[in-house]
């Protein structure tokens, strides 16, 4: 009962774009597909919802062909808004419920309501062209849910959007996951999916570099997070100097510190308390996702891969 | 959802959003008037000439000419212009006059109260000898029927100085009694007059324009709506509902019924007018007109005219819808449709080449072309107003023609699934035939 991805390939001329892509997602979980540019997000999603046959390997959701579900089990919201800029919200919106199999007037009561619900009925009559960037994408959205679907597959969902309207949205989300949905989203802001995702997987050329429930993903490097504040601000010499210590963030407020993987965070502590220094903060924790991405793959955004323009788009 | 829905959830939205547009409602309206008036502009033109006779001199210089100069010329004149329907309380077109003095009569040609005066006397060995003053070109209709005239004036002048009497000249230029027949013997039905044969080639004529029209135009509005639903990336929201032959069939037909709708309105409009032409021309002109629906305009042939409209319009949308799949950018719809506007364009050349009589309809390549289904909407019409397409040569060549649809569609449909998420660079002809096997 899941959604598994089991050995993806794809090539698009000489660019090999997957390269034995697989990982599974639950149902009713919030799953973060996370990758530079380039890397593969955007086929693996294509793929998954049959618009593209992949060279090798399968896709299944509950142990049958994606392809054999209707496609109204299936959400997508690609990154590129696509709507009619010249036709009306909810006219376009019953449009797109209609071809799911809604009734015209279903659809229009259920695009009502999540009109409302984001705060813009009163957009329901005007032209897709006449929104704003941010109110265009929550149009796209309802578009993506309005046939109730059990998968949504969405590209970059947070684009663009402003603190007040990331926040609905990430309480639709919440919802969507209560009641039961499988949401799979790729993202850039790392933070929105440590903060969302009960499940990551990190894609690399193609490739994907580790997957798995966050907290796992997490622990998977072995490493663990320090952060510290002395008496002694501003000193940091002894933290260098102490075994399997690498100082990664120095500041004011505190200090981060990575522990190498199999030492004892503690031994930072007693190392304090050694010096006679007064320890003003001690927290160890699990790398976040961000260092996790880092290490994994390296920076984001660090070069456009070519795999960009064949995927048209990212 | 099952194809039907879909297609019919494509159609309808195409259409809706199509003939709400402000563009569409101005463009069929002037459209509509545009008809009217075609249809009209004859009693026009004869309501505004009516009112501005042609005024022409007789100058006769020489003495005994046979007959009425005067009365010739005008019989001539007004009888060109007004086949058979002239009555006789119809105000004449030209109005002939003798005068006494040329030089008078020249000058009132230069101040344009006269159109032209005609000198007639008589050369040195005997002839009569014509001049024609005027400003208007000698290859002007009006001077070749004052030609005509002259040279049965000059005739009559000729036989009464051989001694021919007046009432023997009448025999002489009696009608030659000349029959037409049809040549197969089997067949007995009166054979057709020229009139007839002019009106239904200017029928098949206008019909294979008015099928031209509709596939370019509409199918270019086809190939514009599938890039801006590519460029504007709606194209992947979409095909996660729907498959590409359902978004394919369904924008042909939608866009189809929009096309429909217009010709309906404008044949409804311009039969109606054809209709009320006679009353219309009785008010204007005080002239009862013969005038009603084109001669050989049958109820099988429009609904042949109908059939083929359809059946052509369908094979070149889903191919224009196919290969715009292939770009995305609206301004390169223009090239890559380019190919099936050129053989649009050269069936409908063709076609109406044959139709009036510039080619011969009966000959041998052009049958054949007749029944390839690219060319056929173009071309039957045509064979068929001429009589000569046979009942099996129309059933096969629709036959042919569906088939062909069937065809295109399944081409199309593999081209259009692969090509709507193509974006960026144009695929050659090799790619296309490799993105169209790959798509099982």
């Amino acid at each position: 009962m899941a959604l598994v991805i089991d050995g993806l390939t794809k090539q698009f001329g000489t660019v090999q774009a997957l390269d034995g892509v697989s990982f599974a997602v639950e149902p009713g979980g919030i799953c973060g597909f996370l990758g530079a540019n380039g890397a593969g997000k955007t086929t693996t999603m294509r793929i998954v919802l049959g618009f593209l046959r992949p060279d090798a390997g399968t896709v299944t959701w509950n142990e049958r062909d994606v392809r054999d579900w209707p496609r109204r089990t299936w959400g997508y919201m690609p990154e590129e808004r696509g709507l009619y800029l010249r036709m009306s919200v909810l006219e376009q919106l019953v449009f797109f419920g209609s071809l799911y199999g809604l009734s015209r007037g279903q659809a229009r009561k259920v695009a009502l309501e999540w009109l409302s619900r984001f705060r813009i009925a009163d957009a329901a009559d005007r032209r897709a062209e006449s929104l704003s960037k941010g109110n265009q994408q929550k149009v796209q959205f309802i578009a993506t849910v309005l046939h109730d679907p059990d998968v949504l597959l969405m590209d970059e969902p947070f684009v663009g959007l402003d603190p007040i309207n990331v926040a609905l949205l990430k309480d639709a989300f919440l919802d969507l996951r209560d009641k039961g949905k499988t949401l799979v989203f790729s993202t850039h802001q790392l933070d929105q999916a440590e903060e969302l995702c009960d499940s990551v997987a990190i894609i690399d050329h193609g490739r994907i570099v580790t997957a798995g429930p966050t907290r796992e993903v997490k622990r998977s490097t072995g490493h663990q997070v320090v952060r510290v504040t002395t008496s002694t601000d501003g000193d940091l010499d002894w933290l260098r100097s102490l075994p399997h210590v690498t100082v990664t963030r120095p500041g004011l407020d505190y200090t981060e510190v990575r522990i190498d993987a199999g030492a004892d965070a503690q031994d930072v502590l007693r190392a304090a308390i050694a010096r006679g220094d007064d320890v003003l903060r001690f927290e160890v924790a699990d790398p976040s996702l961000e260092e996790i991405f880092v290490e994994r793959v390296g920076a984001l955004d660090v070069e456009e891969r070519t795999l960009a323009a064949v995927e048209g788009g990212s | 959802m099952t194809d039907l829905g879909n297609i019919a959830a494509v159609a309808r939205r195409e259409y809706t959003t199509r003939v709400r547009t402000r563009s569409f409602i101005f463009g069929t309206l002037i459209l509509l008037v545009a008809v009217v008036a075609i249809t009209f502009a004859p009693i026009i033109i004869r309501a505004l000439a009516q009112n501005d006779a042609q005024r022409i001199a007789v100058r006769v210089a020489a003495a005994d000419v046979q007959g009425d100069p005067v009365a010739t010329l005008s019989a001539l004149l007004n009888a060109t212009t007004e086949t058979g329907s002239a009555t006789p309380d119809t105000k004449a077109d030209f109005v002939v006059t003798a005068v006494p003095d040329l030089d008078a009569a020249r000058q009132a040609v230069v101040a344009g109260s006269l159109t032209a005066v005609l000198a007639i006397d008589r050369a040195a060995d005997g002839e009569l000898r014509f001049t024609l003053y005027t400003n208007d070109s000698a290859t002007r209709p009006t001077a070749g029927t004052i030609r005509q005239a002259s040279t049965a004036i000059a005739v009559a002048d000729r036989l009464a100085r051989l001694g021919v009497a007046p009432a023997e000249q009448a025999g002489l230029f009696a009608p030659t009694r000349f029959g037409v027949e049809w040549p197969d013997p089997a067949r007995t039905g009166p054979t057709r007059g020229t009139t007839e044969v002019i009106g239904q080639d200017m029928l098949s004529f206008g019909m294979t324009i008015l099928i031209f029209m509709m596939i370019i135009l509409y199918g270019t509005w086809i190939a514009m709506s599938v890039v801006e639903e590519k460029s504007s990336r709606v194209m992947e929201v979409i095909l996660n509902a729907a498959t590409p032959f359902q978004l394919l069939t369904g924008k042909v037909l939608g866009v189809g019924s929009v096309a429909l709708t217009q010709y309906v309105a404008l044949l409804l409009v311009g039969g109606a007018a054809m209709l009320a032409e006679g009353a219309v021309a009785d008010a204007v002109l005080g002239e009862t007109g013969g005038a009603a629906l084109p001669e050989g305009l049958t109820i099988g042939l429009l609904l042949l005219f109908g059939l083929y409209g359809i059946l052509g319009f369908l094979l070149f949308a889903v191919l224009y819808a196919g290969a715009a799949s292939l770009v995305s950018r609206q301004e390169d719809v223009n090239s890559i449709v380019m190919p099936m506007t050129l053989v649009a364009t050269a069936g409908y050349l063709v076609g109406v080449y044959a139709a009036i009589g510039l080619l011969d309809i009966r000959a041998g390549w052009l049958v054949v072309m007749s029944q390839v289904p690219f060319l056929s909407p173009f071309m039957m019409l045509g064979r068929i107003t001429a009589g000569e397409a046979v009942a099996w040569e129309i059933v096969l060549s629709v036959v042919l023609l569906i088939l062909a649809i069937v065809g295109a569609l399944w081409l199309a449909a593999r081209i259009y699934a692969a090509g709507v998420l193509l974006y960026g660079q144009r695929p050659g002809a090799r790619a296309i035939w490799r993105l169209v096997r790959s798509e099982t």
